[in-house]
């Protein structure tokens, strides 16, 4: 057991750090999607770093691709920008495992250039824990399927020129034979993209509903066979547990700091308010988080690299690093005092940024379940 | 051999409440809600430890989880695979 990073994983974690301080200091003002900084995104490779080299991507390993995810939580203030290249790069994991190889060479390279704008579109009004119960329904159509339905809460969906849309195929047969994966382009007919809704936090992260009303969808767009998605599902779930918390855990990390600063910085009855235990305890509770955060996030991601099953840790990951972020700026707007609601200071939005990480991916209590029922409870 | 494993595996280990502990091999494991999505995680985690063995992308199908015969279909072919390579 190795708990070093290789040369090359700091390198690329450096640069992440450098590159977001550098070019993307000034962004997340309003809640506009801000698409300067997510070219800038793109010509850094963030999105280009788990794909083959042979379609233009970096060939790095999922392990890498988490430390640098994690850099770029870290050093991106931009909590909604970095939620919207993860999602990016979540759509590009989901076309290299299952895509033919026409659908991988025709959208990996405008995925990860940036050029074009992914989403996955699973949750539903009536269906968000409950996924597999979706309503969508992509019929059999001459030459492909006739997708209608909507889907609510997509992450870069206002905005998005490619959508992995996931819809029942069969509704005669379980809903894990009966689910598949389609990919809808903009443009196509049937096909609407609602305005971005209003949220707590994330503010440039643009999440919508989308609308398929008699959509053609050509056979060549199904990602996988038909009857794959809900295994689809369930193994690009493994990634996203992993992925967004490695985001969520590098967001951790920079509010730690932030706090250690202020906490030694700030006086109080003569002495910085580090010396009372009731402050420095909720400082350590983050540091416990950290460390013990990247334990299980890094055992994750070996794991994929190992070709293993990670669904249980991932759950793990998920939850505890989630709960964590989200306890962590809870305190850290409480150390900071009054000046932590104020706007000027970066915790209260940490804080509205975080809350939503335990919703998406599966709620924590979802979490819980997927945990009980590996423990055979 | 590896039939039987399989089977012990999901009926011990999956059969919703334990209510199915006799399973043929061509019953219906995901028609008949022996095995639910949350099932095929776990069996997948069984079956790539016990058989070390991989199963990724176009064998994860819902027609290889089918049924114990199809299961163990994929099992032999895979593990085929791998003493050849
Ligand atoms: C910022 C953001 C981004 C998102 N991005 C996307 C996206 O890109 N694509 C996409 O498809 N979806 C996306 N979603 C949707 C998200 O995945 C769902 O909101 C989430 O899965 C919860 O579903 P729900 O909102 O319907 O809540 P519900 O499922 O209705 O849950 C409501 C409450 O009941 C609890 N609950 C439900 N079932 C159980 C149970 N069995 N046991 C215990 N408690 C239970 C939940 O934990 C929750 O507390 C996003 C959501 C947010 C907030």
């Amino acid at each position: 057991m190795n708990f070093a990073l290789n040369e090359e994983q700091l390198e690329i974690r450096d640069s992440i750090i450098r590159f977001a301080r550098q070019e993307l200091a000034e962004c997340g003002e309003g809640n506009e999607f801000p698409r300067a900084a997510w070219q800038k995104c793109a010509e850094m490779q963030l999105m280009a770093l788990p794909f083959p080299e042979a379609y233009g991507g970096c060939g790095a390993d999922f392990l890498t691709t988490v430390v640098a995810t994690q850099a770029f939580g870290y050093a991106c203030k931009d909590a909604g920008l970095v939620h919207a290249v993860c999602t990016q790069l979540l759509c590009g994991m989901q076309i290299n495992s299952f895509g033919s190889e026409e659908l991988k060479r025709r959208y990996l390279p405008p995925l990860m250039r940036g050029e074009k704008i992914f989403a996955q579109a699973i949750t539903e009004a009536g269906s968000g824990s409950d996924a597999l119960s979706m309503r969508s329904r992509a019929e059999h159509a001459a030459d492909g399927f006739l997708l209608n339905g909507t889907k609510i809460f997509i992450s870069n969906g206002p905005i998005a020129d490619i959508v992995l849309v996931f819809a029942v195929t069969n509704p005669e047969v379980s809903r894990i034979s009966g689910l598949s994966c389609l990919i809808v382009e903009k443009g196509m007919t049937g096909f609407s993209q609602c305005p971005p809704m209003a949220k707590m936090g994330l503010d440039t992260l643009q999440n919508g509903e989308l609308v398929f009303a008699d959509c053609a969808v050509p056979t060549e767009n199904l990602v996988g066979s038909e009857g794959q998605g809900a295994i689809l599902f369930n193994e690009s779930m493994e990634w996203e547990r992993c992925l967004l918390p490695a985001a969520h855990l590098g967001t951790l990390e920079r509010v730690m700091e932030t706090c250690v600063a202020y906490a030694k910085g700030r006086p109080a009855f003569g002495q910085p308010i580090s010396k009372f235990q009731a402050v420095s305890s909720k400082i350590v509770e983050m540091k416990i988080a950290l460390e013990l955060g990247r334990l299980i996030l890094y055992k994750v991601a070996t794991s994929k690299d190992q070709h293993k099953r990670a669904a249980l840790e991932a759950s793990i990951a998920k939850l505890y690093i989630s709960e964590a972020l989200k306890q962590t700026c809870l305190d850290a707007v409480q150390i900071h005092g009054g000046y932590g609601y104020m706007q000027e200071y970066d915790v209260e939005r940490d804080l509205r940024d975080s809350i939503a990480a335990t919703i998406y991916s599966g709620t924590s209590e979802m979490q819980q379940n997927i945990i009980s029922r590996f423990m055979g409870l | 051999m590896s039939k039987d494993s399989i089977r012990h595996f999901i009926a011990t280990e999956l059969a919703a409440d334990g209510a199915k502990t006799e399973i043929a091999d061509n019953d219906q494991l995901l028609e008949q809600g022996i095995i639910d999505s949350f099932g095929i995680m776990t069996l997948l985690g069984f079956l790539e430890e016990k058989f070390s063995v991989h199963i990724e992308g176009d064998d994860l199908t819902p027609e290889n989880f089918s049924s114990i015969g199809t299961i163990s279909a994929l099992i032999d072919r895979k593990a085929g695979l791998s003493a050849g390579a």
